[in-house]
């Protein structure tokens, strides 16, 4: 490999036949002159524009009808043409300068051209050299060059987290090995679970409890995931109505007298508060707005009465964080509304419980946060409630539902395949690297391969083959046509 | 190349261009006079009956100079047409290093080698002469191996002039006669003249395909120089252009319209021109990374060092001293 050119941060080096790269593995240049080396990541190879050569090709017949012949070519000169015709331009991003073998942030200088000596970094030492492993592993797969990555779960931790890639890329599998990773270090995961891919992480592939089975809680909305009233005090209602039901304000306040009532008779129960509704003296606009609420509330089946049935959302979150664990809210035979109505629960319970230090930290996972919260959370979720102890990965395969600020907020992305251009316009609104490197590699990633960006890597964008998971899967897709209804249409 | 190894080679950027212009061998520079013009006018019928076809072109060119000379590299193609199936041969490319010493010897030695007579050497510059040699080897090869085919050369069949002698050229006639094969030649350029009009001229408003023959025509010719083909004005398709052809005259002349009816028939004529041939040039020629290719040959194998040719006009005057497009 030759170094062809430098224009600002980007590298041209050309590759011969026999010295193949691929797209996001690393080169090391040294140049034992200047005692340097830099590092320049692969984002795109090109054919070298070798002059001539469309020439050649456009004269040479086509290759199908091609006509055959032989080269008396005893010197072997031909091998160098196509040598020539052969090489490849790399298009490199340099990220970072080895000094005395230390990793410094020196990009300013030039290599030589003439006895620089490029040669592929094996991931490995650029492991080593950049310090991504830490001291909590969590596995993740295999790089290009094989080297088994482990990440530090650490660096998962107080931040703020993207998983994006379009469907059917491995997202949610990425996903539940971040979760079972972080329990394996006795983190509290939460999983806002829209399509009930989770409910099965405690049972492996063959439907047998597996090592986390204990450790998952599945909590249904109005199946084992009811709450009373008493449980859900007067700000966690408020926002459940004004936010998921769109209560307005007049209508917010007399709730709020209704239920300051009710408390202090100790009679905050579903029963009391309609029988309130109904007798309370208001503006009957008021109170057909209330009593609209207090209906689909009830309907919900989320709440109830009955002290037995309960959840303590409260308790089992103290209890998940003794030994770590994972509490999913299955959502997917929830209605949209209701949906919002148990996510509004969940973040102000969370939040609650947070702010009074009842519990340390949690890790969120918000699998298309966009079809449940609400636009006012999510700057909330991204500075406010991180404070708290609330660190969110959000789980999507459309990214422009994730607002633009998010991004550049983000502290790890996990990006899987995108081939639209769209999306890889909006992706590369991510702060953690530039938008070159992202749309040139995530449009050729195969599926189960993620380009990892941010500090989880130290800033050393790495392409890994996302290992497989002994978890039962639930999240695919429900087909029409089976296998075996096709066979039978074609034998008849 | 035993001469060049670990030398300074450097990569002429002007001649590196120049030399996509094709060094093909002799041009004929004759003058067709006279007065009184009796031309002969055959229209064609294409005959297909399978004949094959045989085309070939030598290309060269000119790679670097060395500090004692110049390295030229030449590449030769035959291509062969049975019933529409093409297949090529090709030889080389050849790198050869020259320097004023050497060009006796490695021109004495390859002519014996490829069996011509020292005659064959000549004034002409040594590039053309590595291209004739090697096309004249390959006609002669050609002839040998090759039974009952039109073979098609580049050029004419004009002897007596640098680098085609007569008796190698007659004698390379003869074996392709014995084979029962036809030999033309085609000019893509000719320099004959008459009246001043380029001869490929003189059949323009005739239907094609046709030939024009000019052998009867009074030309003015030295000494030294001799036709062994008749010569025609070919225009073998519509729309196309008109060649000089030259076709071996020791064949009929009857033998000879079959000859170019069975070529019509046989082969795919594209703008008037053979498509054995075209092939045949295409083979041979070098592109720009062919050359870039050989160069790296020459640096790997004789451990060459690469140096850039000086600009002087760019080094004195900057940007005013050199014309549009230096």
């Amino acid at each position: 490999m030759r170094l062809f050119k430098k224009i600002g941060n980007t590298l041209h080096i050309l590759s011969f036949p026999g010295e193949e790269v691929e797209k996001g593995e690393y080169l090391l240049i040294r140049d034992e002159k200047a005692g340097k080396a830099m590092i320049a990541q692969v984002i795109d190879i090109e054919f070298a524009n070798v002059p001539g050569v469309m020439e050649e090709l456009l004269r040479s017949p086509d290759v199908e009808d091609s006509i055959r012949g032989e080269d008396d070519d005893p010197l072997d000169v031909m091998s160098h043409i196509l040598y020539i015709q052969d090489a490849r331009l790399l298009i490199c991003k340099i990220h970072g300068t080895i000094v005395n073998g230390e990793l410094k942030q020196e990009n300013s200088w030039l290599p030589s051209r003439t006895h620089s000596i490029i040669s592929r970094l094996p991931t490995e030492s650029l492991v080593k050299l950049a310090d991504i492993e830490g001291e909590l592993p969590i596995k993740l797969g295999e790089t290009q060059d094989s080297f088994p990555l482990v990440i530090d779960a650490s660096q998962l931790d107080g931040r703020l987290n993207i998983i994006t890639g379009k469907k059917g890329t491995g997202k949610s599998h990425l996903s539940k090995l971040l979760v079972l990773g972080l329990v394996d270090h006795g983190a509290t995961v939460v999983i806002l679970d829209l399509n009930g891919e989770y409910t099965n992480l405690g049972y492996s592939r063959e439907g047998t409890e597996n090592e986390y089975h204990d450790k998952i809680h599945v909590l249904s909305p109005g199946d084992n995931f009811k709450v009373t009233l008493y449980q859900t005090n007067l700000y966690v209602i408020m926002r459940t109505l004004i936010y998921a039901l769109g209560l307005p304000g007049t209508s917010a306040r007399e709730f709020r007298h209704i239920w300051r009532f009710l408390e202090k008779r100790g009679k905050l129960t579903l029963h009391e508060l309609g029988e309130a509704i109904q007798n309370w003296k208001c503006n009957q606009h008021v109170k057909d707005a209330l009593y609209s609420r207090y209906s689909a509330l009830v309907n919900s089946g989320f709440f109830t009465d009955n002290m037995a049935e309960a959840t303590d959302f409260e308790r089992l979150l103290c209890k998940t964080e003794r030994k770590g664990g994972v509490i999913v809210i299955d959502l997917s035979n929830t209605s949209p509304a209701d949906r919002q109505m148990v996510v509004e629960y969940v973040l102000a319970k969370l939040q609650e419980a947070l702010s009074q230090w009842k519990i340390r930290a949690v890790f969120l996972f918000a699998e298309e946060a966009h079809l449940y919260l609400k636009e006012t959370y999510w700057d909330d979720i991204v500075t406010r409630m991180r404070h708290f102890g609330l660190f969110t990965t959000f789980v999507t395969n459309q990214p422009n539902t994730i607002h633009e600020n998010i991004y550049r907020q983000a502290d790890n992305i996990f990006l899987l395949n995108f081939v639209n251009e769209h999306d890889l316009q909006i992706i590369s609104r991510a702060a953690r690297a530039d938008a070159e490197t992202i749309t040139s590699i995530v449009r050729d990633l195969p599926p189960h391969h993620c380009l990892l960006l941010g500090k989880i890597v130290k800033d050393f964008p790495i392409v890994v083959k996302i290992r497989p998971l002994d978890v039962k899967t639930m999240g695919q897709t429900r087909f029409f046509f089976t296998e075996e209804k096709i066979k039978n249409r074609i034998h008849g | 190349m035993d001469t060049i190894k670990g030398r300074l080679f450097q990569l002429d950027e002007m001649e590196f261009l120049n030399s996509f212009v094709e060094i093909t061998p002799d041009k004929n520079l004759i003058n067709v006079r006279g007065q009184a013009l009796t031309p002969l006018l055959t229209p064609l019928k294409p005959i297909r009956d399978g004949t094959p076809i045989t085309g070939i072109d030598v290309s060269s060119i000119k790679i670097g100079a060395t500090e004692v000379g110049a390295v030229y590299a030449v590449r030769g193609a035959v291509v062969l047409n049975v019933n529409g199936k093409y297949r090529y041969l090709r030889f080389g490319p050849f790198p050869f290093h020259l320097t004023r010493e050497n060009i006796p010897r490695i021109f004495n030695e390859m002519s014996k080698e490829l069996a011509f007579s020292s005659s064959f050497l000549s004034q002409i510059e040594p590039q053309r002469h590595l291209c004739n040699l090697l096309e004249r080897w390959l006609q002669e090869y050609i002839s040998h191996l090759a039974e009952g085919n039109i073979i098609l050369w580049d050029g004419s069949l004009t002897s007596g002039i640098p680098g085609s002698p007569v008796a190698e050229l007659s004698r390379i006639l003869k074996a392709a006669r014995e084979n029962s094969n036809v030999v033309m030649a085609l000019s893509k350029e000719t320099t004959l003249r008459f009246l001043e009009w380029r001869i490929t001229n003189l059949i323009a408003k005739h239907d094609p395909p046709c030939l024009f023959e000019i052998d009867s025509l009074p030309l003015s010719t030295p000494n030294y120089t001799r036709f062994l083909g008749r010569i025609y004005v070919a225009k073998l398709a519509r729309g196309g252009c008109s060649f000089r052809l030259d076709v071996d005259k020791a064949i009929s002349r009857e033998d000879t319209i079959i000859a170019v009816e069975k070529l019509l028939g046989n082969e795919l004529v594209y703008q008037g021109y053979p498509e054995t041939l075209r092939l045949a040039h295409i083979y041979s020629t070098f592109t720009a990374s062919d050359v870039i290719g050989i160069q790296r040959f020459l640096v790997k194998e004789y451990g060459l060092r690469l140096v850039a040719r000086s600009n002087m006009h760019r080094t004195l005057f900057g940007p005013y001293g050199v014309r549009l497009g230096d």
